[in-house]
């Protein structure tokens, strides 16, 4: 006889019958839940994110298969790896049961029965219960900080998962004790309960009974667990690959396009001025509280936790159900403007969302409201935003003017006449501190060196637009978009260097899009060129201790986290050293999404926790790649009083490249 | 209450010192290539103005005199923030005419635009700072003045305003018609547009009338002022040891204050 089992051993017809009756009515009640979620999502905008479907597919083999972020975190990451796939083997199980009995293909049998359905079956199956067991301890044994939310309901999930696994394997074992299966020991899990039941000496008649109510008991938790799915976070099981699949996959930072000519409203006022795929997200959270563990301004105290703006915006939309119920203002009702004006758009917690949530676009969205409908925002924002109307830079009482920093260096200037392969994007953050002037003079040098072709735009260079953008002011952004789109052609301009990555980011994402099309480079990446190339002779000795500060709008915005540090690796002599939080986790500097321009009162402030993290590094010399990140760092020195030295690397560069020993 | 508000194009007061220049022989300031912005105090000015059209209704018009093609955009702000129409006096030589003689042009224009009931002006000018503007208005218009004023309220046909004092304030009963010069206070921030005034300010009229066409001021108004030279002040920093021990050199350090008048 070919090695199989009888599916409904035990269980009598009528039975088998109620059985069938009650998986229907389990997946009625999910597919209705679904269903009423579905209608919700409706309600959104349009936005296409089906295509392309390759990477798509690859998203979702690394980051649900693979358990790519998940195991960001590595213990959850196993533990949930464990109960994930134990779970995808026991749902395939229950499949290929359906084939074999209802379907009637005999496929339940042969080597496929005994290695597939019983021996593999039976070790995922307890991987799943180890795993659910360590969430378990993790939540309410250890007590994990991030997980305090939901608590009550993860418990329910969780014993539910859990009763499922034991009586599975109860069954299991009474079923081999009470048929003298021969293929048990393929089993071994329910084999070694058969075991022990063997051991006590329960009569059939027992052993009948116990099967046959623990049986009942298994399945009448499957479908409870199963009509939960739409009601609870076991939502996740669908929508989480779902949103893998769906998520942005250029630029997903950036808040979604308004065209002034045929917009009436501008930004999120209420759930339905968010895209379907912005209410999606709210049903997709897990509240596994990863976003608000790495978020800078939750860590620093500031009214902001991302999960909080994803849960309560999710409690307006149950509030509101399909639009039935009036709905509120989501910026001010929904979600206190205190907390949109306290993201620095740094991405820590888009980068840590392990089911790929856009925090940030929303956030932008609703500030988009508060500054182009209702007209409030924060004070010294505002003034900056007047500032960049009024003379072009968003520097009130800058006391320098934009070309200051050359005064002395041979370099081209475009409105002069003068012709470049390059032009080089200066930015406001550096042509107007002066603590940056000596950065912009280091790559001039550098880049001379190298024997690069370098022009600017002297006093015509205005603002990207960017601070605008991120605070909001979508229209004065476009505004500058334009303006400076029909300077870089009137002047041809082709390739871009810039070291400001707010405006690498702005040119590379946000000027495409409204007809700005150049190659742009931030200057890290040049450089880190030219040194690959052997155009500088690093002679000087750098013998230092580095660290790097990565910018935001470089790495988690852009990916650009190797040029720098392979620029640091050239500089002869130097020793770099990692802070804790690095590369994808890297923790702001305060900065971005305009929050240079917002008087930073609450809780700590952000930049002198950064600076910590610097000097616990125990460098000399903390590196960053960015004008808004050196001022903030410098601020941090000075307040810590501390002797760490924030440098760019173009200025590390054209030291060792000029011999200086410092 | 129909409101006039007065609006003054000045070269950005923030610009860095670098960029400040006069032309040695004219001696008027060079405003070629500088951001030019409304005059601080001004702009609390149509705050002013627009706070009471909000309470009490009404119409605002803000009224400006300078080169037309300069004026633009910068004063679509005061527009978008709420001004329902502008006038514009097309005067090239406007920005470099003193208080007195802008003050006599403004009040034929307020009179060709005909009712008004108040009339708003900044307390001074972010350039040069004279003062004058209100008080020469006031008297050509045969209006009430009140200088330096923080808040406004109306009551019942006439006005309540604070003007500030060397210490506290006074409150004053003004009637109208009236001309107030406005100072800076927290209640008069200026605000900031909503987008869609600001889309909606391209649409409100503006109207331009040739500096020629208003009618010659009296001379006696802006008469006996005349501007000889124009200079940059020059910053010079000096610096004094006291000599002694500490309490010798503490004593002479507070003689020294006195001496400046600083204690």
């Amino acid at each position: 006889m070919a090695p199989t089992r009888e599916v409904f051993w035990n269980i009598p017809r009528l039975g088998v019958v109620i059985m069938y009756l009650l998986a229907f009515a389990a997946v009625a009640v999910c597919g209705y839940g679904v269903y009423q979620h579905y209608r919700t999502w409706r309600r959104g905008k349009p936005a296409s994110r089906l295509t392309p479907v390759g990477p798509r597919l690859r998203a979702v083999v690394v980051h649900v298969l693979a358990h790519g972020r998940l195991l960001a975190d590595r213990v959850a990451g196993i533990y949930h790896a464990a109960l994930f796939w134990g779970f995808v083997f026991l749902f395939a199980g229950t499949l290929v049961v359906f084939v074999h009995q209802d379907l009637g293909l005999r496929i339940m049998q042969g080597p496929f029965y005994l290695y597939f359905q019983s021996a593999a079956l039976d070790l995922m199956g307890l991987a799943a219960a180890v795993g659910v067991a360590a969430a378990l301890v993790v939540r309410y044994g250890l007590g994990s900080p991030r997980l305090r939310r939901g608590i009550l309901s993860d418990a329910l999930v969780l014993w539910l998962f859990e009763g499922i696994l034991v009586t599975g394997f109860l069954v299991e074992g009474l079923r081999i004790a009470g048929t003298r299966d021969p293929w048990g020991p393929w089993s071994p899990v329910g084999y070694g309960i058969s075991g022990l039941i063997d051991a006590a000496a329960i009569s059939e008649a027992t052993i009948r009974l116990g099967h046959a109510g623990l049986w009942w008991l298994h399945f009448l938790l499957a479908m409870v667990f199963i009509a939960y799915i739409p009601f609870s976070k076991l939502f996740h099981l669908v929508l989480a690959p779902a949103n893998v699949y769906l998520q942005p996959l250029v630029n997903p930072a950036a808040p979604g396009r308004i065209d002034f000519d045929k917009a009436e409203r501008f930004g999120a006022a209420a759930l339905g001025d968010l895209t379907w795929k912005d209410l999606f997200d709210l049903d997709v959270c897990t509240e596994c509280g990863r976003c608000t563990a790495v978020c800078p301004a939750t860590a620093t105290g500031k009214p902001l936790s991302p999960m909080h703006v994803i849960l309560d915006l999710r409690e307006e939309m149950k509030r509101t159900g399909t639009g039935a119920a009036p709905g509120r203002v989501l910026a001010g009702d929904v979600i206190a403007p205190e907390a949109l004006w306290a993201c620095t758009t740094c991405m820590a917690c888009m980068e840590a969302c392990p089911v790929f949530i856009e925090h940030v676009p929303k956030i932008v969205e609703m500030r988009r409201h508060l500054v182009m409908e209702v007209a409030q925002m924060p004070d010294t924002m505002e003034d900056a935003l007047r500032s960049l109307e009024a003379r072009t830079h968003p520097f009130r009482g800058a006391g320098i003017s934009r070309a200051a920093w050359a005064e002395g260096l041979a370099v081209k200037k475009l409105p002069r006449g003068d012709r470049a392969e390059w032009l080089l994007w200066v930015g406001c953050a550096a042509a107007l501190h002066e603590r940056n002037h000596a950065t912009l003079r280091a790559l001039v040098r550098v880049l001379d060196a190298a024997g690069m072709d370098v022009a600017i735009l002297g006093d015509e260079e205005t603002c990207t637009g960017d601070p605008a953008r991120q605070m909001g002011n979508e229209y004065l952004f476009q505004t500058f978009a334009r303006q400076n789109i029909e300077t870089l052609d009137r002047y041809g301009v082709r390739k871009i260097v810039t070291l400001c990555p707010h405006c690498y980011n702005t040119f590379r994402h946000a000027y495409p899009e409204l007809g700005g099309h150049y190659e742009v480079w931030h200057h890290t990446q040049v450089l880190a060129r030219l040194v690959d190339e052997g155009r500088l002779a690093l002679t000087g000795s750098a013998a230092a201790t580095i660290t790097f500060h990565d910018p935001c709008y470089l790495g988690r915005h852009n990916g650009e986290y190797d040029a720098p540090r392979h620029i640091l690796q050239a500089l002869p002599g130097a020793r770099t050293r990692e802070m804790a939080q690095s590369r994808q986790k890297s923790f702001c500097c305060g900065a971005g999404g305009g929050l240079y321009w917002m008087e930073d009162r609450t809780g700590q402030r952000i930049n002198h926790v950064r600076t910590d993290h610097a000097v616990a590094t125990g460098a000399e010399i903390v590196a960053t790649a960015c004008p808004f990140c050196t001022l903030m760092l410098e601020d941090g020195v000075k307040a810590r009083g501390t002797s760490i030295r924030p440098m760019d690397v173009a200025e590390l560069l054209e030291r060792s490249l000029r011999g200086e020993h410092h | 209450m129909d409101i006039i508000v007065c609006l003054k194009q000045v070269v950005d007061p923030e610009l860095p010192q670098t960029e400040f220049a006069i032309e040695p022989a004219t001696g008027r300031q060079v405003r070629e290539g500088r951001p030019l912005v409304i005059s601080t105090y001004d702009e609390n000015a149509l705050e002013v103005a627009l706070q009471l059209k909000d309470r009490g209704g009404g119409k605002v018009t803000v009224l400006t005199l300078g080169p037309q093609a300069v004026i633009s955009d910068a004063f679509r702000l005061a527009l978008a923030m709420g001004a329902d129409e502008m006038v514009v006096v097309d005067d090239p030589r406007g920005p470099d005419r003193l208080g007195g003689e802008k003050a006599a042009i403004l009040a034929a224009a307020i009179r060709r635009i005909g009712r008004f009931d108040l009339v708003l002006t900044g307390c001074e000018s972010a350039d040069w700072t004279e003062r004058v503007v209100a008080p020469v208005l006031a008297e050509a218009l045969s209006a009430a003045c009140v200088t330096f004023v923080s808040r406004v309220e109306a009551a019942d046909g006439t006005l309540m305003v604070r003007r500030m004092a060397d210490e506290g304030f006074h409150r004053v009963e003004v009637r109208l018609p009236a001309v107030l010069s406005v100072a800076s206070d927290e209640s008069n921030r200026p605000r900031l547009p909503k987008l869609k005034d600001i889309l909606a300010a391209k649409r409100k009229p503006v109207h331009v009338w040739p500096v020629a066409d208003m009618p010659a001021a009296p001379g006696d108004l802006a008469a006996g002022v005349e501007v000889r030279e124009v200079v940059i002040p020059q910053r010079t920093t000096r610096c004094e040891f006291l000599e002694g021990e500490s309490a010798e050199q503490a004593a002479a350090l507070a003689q020294r204050l006195r001496d400046l008048k600083l204690l």
